[in-house]
């Protein structure tokens, strides 16, 4: 179980890391702002391979961290669940 | 001396006889087999370690210690040189991935619209906040009996001075916040109040409705107090308090 917390920890704050510097980058008009990092994308940041690469990643990254952690926090833990009520609910018979 | 007298003289500092040694202990994939790996292994690491302070107070030629610690090199030096390197690598990462925001130049012949002091001082700056929480009297005719600054310079006093009573209440003999509830959940609701009145003091760039923020700043503390005090209850009965009292109350021997 803590190695499954660890795993989902260390996507979370890893992918977040890197989705929070690209976004600092692509979605952050001011550091005083409100909205930064949520922000739509700034002007530009569809011109270039590596702009496009980028912003691909960032979302790439963004999604890796939340479903990431969301695995190994709820579906694997679930699954083990799951799977030890099916053995048990097998040996009861 | 032989070998072999050296041999069976040898202080057994691996905990030998209580649990499993070194060469029998669980390889990864056994330790993560077992449903309650955690607190097995908390348990072999704590009886490994009194063991082994044991095995050593008993030999003579060792100078005795009364302090039951990790030595300072290299447990401890190594662990902090560890922690002091990640974060100095947050800051190089950061500071070199993130794009610089350099303002304009602060213009000292202007106020700005919005002044605020440094985020640590935030509570106090908070503080100067509770204008409606100084009360009209009736008796001098619905009049303040002090300005709302007045009021809010005081309130600096209740708290420092709540925060200087508290060592008195009391001696902060309890190691775990689950021996004493009540003081555990008077500690979460006051880190909660620096928080919340913290908040409060920059209402300004609150994107939520000032009055509902200052009731807040009253209740969220006294919530998370109650909740805190509650948690800590129910670990008690949870992990059999007064079973295992012994182990929360794990000190040094004299």
């Amino acid at each position: 179980m803590a190695d499954e917390f660890i795993k989902g920890l260390g996507i979370l704050t890893g992918a977040g890391l890197a989705w929070m510097v690209l976004a600092s980058w692509y979605r952050t008009s001011s550091f005083e702002s409100t909205k930064q990092l949520i922000e739509p994308l700034s002007s530009g940041a569809t011109e270039g391979i590596f702009n496009i690469i980028a912003v691909t990643l960032m979302d790439v990254f963004l999604w890796f961290a939340i479903l990431g952690a969301l695995t190994f926090w709820v579906l694997i833990p679930a699954g083990h669940q799951v799977m030890s009520a099916l053995e048990e609910r097998r040996n009861a018979q | 001396m032989s070998d072999n007298e050296s041999e069976t003289k040898e202080i057994r500092t691996d905990g030998t006889g209580i649990v499993a040694p070194d060469n029998e202990t669980p390889t990864w994939s056994e330790r993560k087999a077992r449903k309650t790996g955690l607190s097995r292994l908390t348990y072999e690491y704590f009886e490994r370690a009194r063991r082994e302070d044991q095995d050593l107070r008993t030999e003579s030629d060792y100078v005795e210690r009364d302090v039951l610690a990790f030595p300072t090199w290299p447990h401890e030096t190594v662990r902090n040189l560890s922690i002091a390197s990640f974060f100095v690598g947050m800051i190089l990462f950061l500071s070199a991935t993130m794009p610089p925001h350099i303002g304009a130049p602060a213009n000292p012949s202007q106020t700005p619209a919005i002044i605020l002091p440094d985020w640590y001082l935030y509570w106090s700056f908070g503080l100067l906040k509770l204008n409606p929480l100084n009360p009209e009297l009736a008796i001098l005719g619905g009049q303040k009996i002090m300005a709302d600054r007045t009021y809010g310079v005081l309130a600096n006093g209740v708290v420092v001075g709540f925060i200087a009573i508290v060592p008195f209440l009391n001696k902060g003999s309890a190691r775990r916040p689950v021996e004493q509830p009540f003081w555990a959940a008077v500690g979460v609701a006051g880190v909660v109040f620096a928080m919340t009145i913290s908040l409060l003091a920059v209402k300004n760039l609150m994107p939520m409705n000032v009055d509902l923020l200052f009731d807040l700043t009253f209740l969220l503390p006294i919530v998370f107090g109650t909740v805190t005090y509650a948690v800590l209850k129910t670990m008690r009965e949870g992990y059999m308090y007064n079973l295992n009292r012994r182990y929360y109350r794990l000190r040094p021997p004299k």
